[in-house]
């Protein structure tokens, strides 16, 4: 065997590429959130100094909120509906069906709608956000803002995030309401639950905090997304090519984004 | 336009720039374009004149050295003074970067700075966009609530000119304008680049690859290779050099010939 071949099969070859692409790793992701960090900063400070348009945060809020509205709310009924099926399914014969309620109104307000609706909103209004402001970079219009004295930051960057703030609780408040909705009917329609029953089922194990923590839990995806996008966005070199490259790294960041700080919550917030 | 702190009174000054990104693109550019002056700069493609343009206003920075305009220091005058720069000079970009979801009123519009909109009523504001645009030779009726999808090329490099000098600058820096253009539409552009330089009074730094155009229009002409300056002078004098480099940009010939013993890529 060659020394090459053999350096390949290595054990300790493997863990060295293995820590070096970790670490690699490690510090792209490092130096992102630190640029992702200043760009909220400055973002803070634009707002602070009155330096947004009220103008753009409507416009934002028309392609962000309102446009978003139907297909989070078709998302949410499809949610609540799979929640109420799987749940009777695995529940046949075992426990009494009254649970369901609370099956149904937990899994929605305290996981499915923010989580699905931040996911929706990543197709939706994350990739969007990248692709647009990618080829604003690539084809200049980035620096003809700044040649006019314009900051891309507030112009660009604040407006949609300040929308994406507002809209997300809102989204995810209609979410939970229409998943829940759905899920009541579906175990009507399928199981013969009752509209009582369901919900004194779900009044069981209701806690008021639950819906705070579906909303704080929507106010931080809807800080991530639009400040991921962002970043990817202005960040974007190299024509359309790197305008398609910045969008997919961009989902993929908001992804895994959202789902870490998914499993954050309950160790920080559930306790 | 104001007198340089180094009493050399430029309009812009370029001192010892130097600009790498993968490969050094710029390595120690010093030159200066006096007040008034048409100043045109050649060279072959990818050699750091558009870079260099862009450094002027801090689109790029350079790692090293400075750019002064009208006796300001770009990277070492702070925000303000970098805003005061910003506000004196106009960019004409390549392919004109209208902002595609503004209608030709608005992308006009965002040229005139901030601080003059605020001091302006909504009549001012037209009457300035309108006349920009006949200034650039458009009508204002047919294209004031057109989006930039809806124009020609020509119409939107016209209009890319009209946002710049919305502003009214003292300045203009012109990136290849007439790159991708008719011939037609290449002399009226060129036309209107000497018209607007007379009318308006403005400095203009002009990177073409229109060396006939350029060397017409221009009091004075530079040529950048390999990231240096390779000639600086009046268009005579370019024409009339014996430089090899500078040969292949006027002759055709000299240019097939410069193709087997130069490194021009």
């Amino acid at each position: 065997m060659s020394r090459q071949s053999s350096s390949v099969l290595s054990p300790y070859g493997f863990l060295g590429r293995s820590f070096i692409a970790f670490e690699r790793v490690a510090n792209s992701v490092a130096g992102h959130a630190g640029q992702i960090g200043l760009l909220a900063w400055h973002i803070g400070v634009a707002c602070v100094r009155l330096r947004v348009s009220r103008r753009d945060i409507v416009r934002q809020l028309n392609i962000i909120g309102i446009q978003s509205i139907m297909i989070v709310l078709i998302a949410a009924a499809l949610i609540g509906i799979v929640t109420s099926q799987q749940g009777g399914y695995q529940m046949q014969s075992q426990i009494p069906l009254y649970v369901m309620g609370s099956v149904v109104v937990e899994s929605v307000i305290l996981e499915m709608g923010p989580v699905l609706t931040a996911i929706v909103m990543v197709g939706r209004v994350g990739a969007r956000i990248t692709a647009e402001l990618g080829t604003m970079k690539v084809s200049e219009q980035v620096d003809a803002l700044i040649s006019v004295g314009r900051d891309p930051i507030e112009v660009l960057a604040a407006p949609r995030v300040l929308a994406m703030i507002i809209s997300m609780p809102l989204l995810v408040a209609m979410a939970n309401l229409t998943g829940i909705t759905t899920g009541m009917l579906s175990a009507r329609v399928t199981l013969g639950l009752g509209q009582e029953t369901f919900f004194y089922g779900a009044q069981l194990f209701w806690h008021n905090y639950d819906l705070l923590y579906s909303l704080m839990k929507a106010l931080v995806f809807g800080v991530a997304i639009p400040l991921i996008a962002v970043h990817m966005g202005l960040r974007t070199g190299g024509g359309a090519e790197g305008v398609g490259r910045s969008t997919t790294h961009s989902v993929v960041f908001m992804t895994l984004t959202i789902l870490v700080i998914d499993a954050l919550f309950p160790p920080l917030f559930l306790n | 336009m104001s007198v340089g702190v180094n009493g050399s009174g430029a309009a812009i000054e370029y001192r010892n720039v130097f600009k790498a990104f993968d490969v050094p693109v710029l390595t120690g550019v010093t030159l200066s374009v006096e007040p008034g002056e048409m100043f045109a700069l050649f060279g072959p493609s990818g050699t750091g004149k558009s870079v260099l343009l862009k450094t002027t206003i801090a689109l790029v920075t350079p790692d090293r050295g400075d750019v002064t305009v009208g006796g300001e220091s770009v990277y070492f005058g702070g925000r303000d003074a970098l805003e005061r720069i910003r506000r004196m000079v106009g960019f004409v970009f390549q392919h004109a970067a209208l902002f595609d979801s503004l209608t030709v009123f608005e992308n006009v519009e965002i040229g005139i700075p901030e601080e003059t909109l605020k001091l302006m009523g909504a009549n001012e504001v037209a009457h300035r966009v309108s006349e920009s645009l006949e200034l650039v030779n458009l009508d204002p009726k047919q294209v004031l609530d057109k989006l930039p999808s809806e124009l020609s090329g020509g119409m939107k490099k016209r209009v890319g000119i009209a946002r710049a000098i919305s502003g009214r600058p003292e300045i203009l820096l012109w990136d290849e304008p007439t790159t991708g253009l008719d011939p037609v539409n290449s002399a009226a552009i060129e036309r209107l680049i000497t018209q607007l330089s007379d009318e308006l009074k403005v400095t203009s730094l002009l990177v073409t690859h229109d060396i006939v155009g350029g060397l017409e229009m221009c009091d004075r002409v530079a040529m950048l290779e390999g990231g240096r300056l390779r000639f600086c002078g009046l268009p005579g004098d370019f024409l009339a050099s014996n430089d090899p480099v500078v040969n292949a940009f006027t002759d055709r010939k000299a240019a097939t010939a410069a193709l087997d013993t130069l490194e021009i890529t």
